[in-house]
């Protein structure tokens, strides 16, 4: 089963992490979801494949009531991202799902109706949790072509969908990162074959710069956190994407 | 402590897939059908060229190469609406198969979480259930449906009989045109029992099994 970890706390403001399936299929990606609570209220990011539900939803399930889940944050429309979407509907069928303009008539794909998606501006926009406003971040092109991130000011957490994304070996699940020098080769190829352009990346790297991140938080591998979250701004604006 | 076991509250359903692979047979066999009448309307129109050149002697029979050519139209309609029923039956069954597939996704998440209370996990099961039900009701619906135009067309089926079988009678009476009205007449009863052999595969492939 998955670990469900808090990462951030203040009051009832928190951050989720849940990560690290050991129970995982080898050909099904690891991936990390979280939940953003406030106020009574929660919203999930990119809450996961069709065939990691149980897992997400029991580890969910020991921590929190899912009946809370108001929102679902899809960065993209990837399988591994959205494709339970039907699920978490089951619980709340009033759920939102907040996604670019781009995928909300592709995702009905995977579930919901009319009602259930909202719809983000190319520009982004805010998305209310509780008593948060949380901000959907341009990233388009890294990987999708309608693509956000989700920054939560209060928490100073970046959630950033694909990009910092490593393919960790099994015996590597630290939850943060310990070791940059040596995490970083887990993400270069992924970087290089999943993001296809660099003037979208060195876009997102100077909107993301000046924010006040202490953590940044991807959908595969460790959570950078610290000095960490500007040395990966600063390898990933050094590094050729695009290429095979 | 909610009871995960409830959850298999449903309509004890055949398997979706093997109702997917019976569609498909029921669909190449009503194609093959379709062909088959197709065959009988230019068998019929070239009949009543025959019976109009044997003149009088074969009044009887241009009469019922008429009635065979009305028959194939009517059997290519009768097929078209069959396909027609066959098509919404795949959405039928695409949904059953969707709504199994979530439910058997929601029952291992429920084991999961190993007796542990989940809020509102009741309702939950319950529209599941209804929605299990709902599309299961729809299916059993499309199968009688879809029986019952069966049942007409092979009613229709028999009249093409007792007409290919009358003329070859009337082929008898042909003169000197006899023996090519009885070659023609016997193409008829051929080509008819090969219809009867498909319907009744067609006939065999129910969506529902009885008693289910």
């Amino acid at each position: 089963m998955k670990q469900c970890r808090t990462i951030f706390q203040d009051g009832d403001h928190r951050w989720l992490a849940i990560v690290r399936d050991p129970n995982r299929a080898g050909h099904v990606i690891d991936t990390n979801e979280y939940l953003i609570e406030s106020g009574g209220d929660s919203l999930l990011c990119d809450p996961g494949g069709i065939e990691i539900f149980p897992a997400v939803f029991s580890a969910l399930c020991a921590e929190t009531d899912p009946n809370r889940v108001k929102a679902i944050f899809a960065s993209h429309q990837d399988p591994d991202i959205i494709s339970s979407l039907a699920l978490w509907l089951d619980f709340n069928p009033g759920l939102k799902c907040y996604t670019s303009w781009l995928w909300s008539s592709f995702l009905p794909h995977f579930g919901g109706t009319a009602e259930t998606f909202a719809s983000l501006p190319d520009e982004g926009g805010s998305i209310p949790v509780g008593d948060l406003d949380l901000e959907a971040v341009p990233a388009h092109y890294l990987h999708s072509s309608g693509n956000f991130h989700l920054y939560d000011r209060g928490a100073k957490i970046l959630f950033s969908g694909d990009v910092g994304a490593a393919l960790l070996p099994p015996e590597q699940d630290d939850l943060f990162v310990k070791d940059f020098d040596q995490h970083i080769q887990y993400a270069a190829g992924f970087h290089r074959r999943w993001m296809g352009s660099n003037e979208a990346k060195r876009r997102w790297c100077e909107r993301v710069a000046v924010m006040n991140i202490d953590m940044l938080c991807p959908q595969h591998g460790a959570i950078y956190q610290g000095e960490d979250v500007a040395r990966f701004i600063d390898w990933f604006d050094q590094l050729t994407v695009g290429i095979l | 402590m909610n009871a995960p076991e409830s959850l298999f509250r449903r309509p004890a359903a055949p398997t979706s897939e093997s109702q997917l692979a019976r569609i498909v047979r029921s669909n190449e066999e009503i194609k093959s059908i379709v062909a088959t009448a197709f065959k009988i309307n230019l068998m019929a129109l070239n009949a009543i060229f025959l019976a109009k050149r044997a003149g009088t002697a074969a009044l009887g029979f241009g009469v019922l190469s008429n009635e065979l050519r009305r028959f194939a139209q009517d059997l290519t309609q009768q097929m078209a609406s069959l396909r027609e029923m066959t098509a919404e039956s795949v959405t039928a069954v695409s949904n059953l198969m969707q709504q199994r597939r979530l439910d058997r996704i929601l029952e291992l998440a429920v084991l999961a979480c190993e007796g542990r209370e989940i809020p509102g996990l009741e309702l939950v099961m319950a529209r599941a259930e209804g929605a299990m039900t709902g599309k299961f009701q729809r299916l059993r619906q499309f199968d009688k449906v879809l029986h019952r135009a069966l049942e007409a067309t092979g009613q229709l089926v028999e009249l093409g009989g007792v007409l290919a079988r009358s003329a070859k009678i009337e082929a008898a009476y042909g003169g000197q045109y006899s023996s090519s009205l009885m070659q023609v007449s016997t193409d008829f009863a051929d080509v008819i029992d090969q219809i009867k052999r498909s319907l009744e595969k067609l006939t065999r492939e129910r969506l529902i099994k009885e008693g289910s």
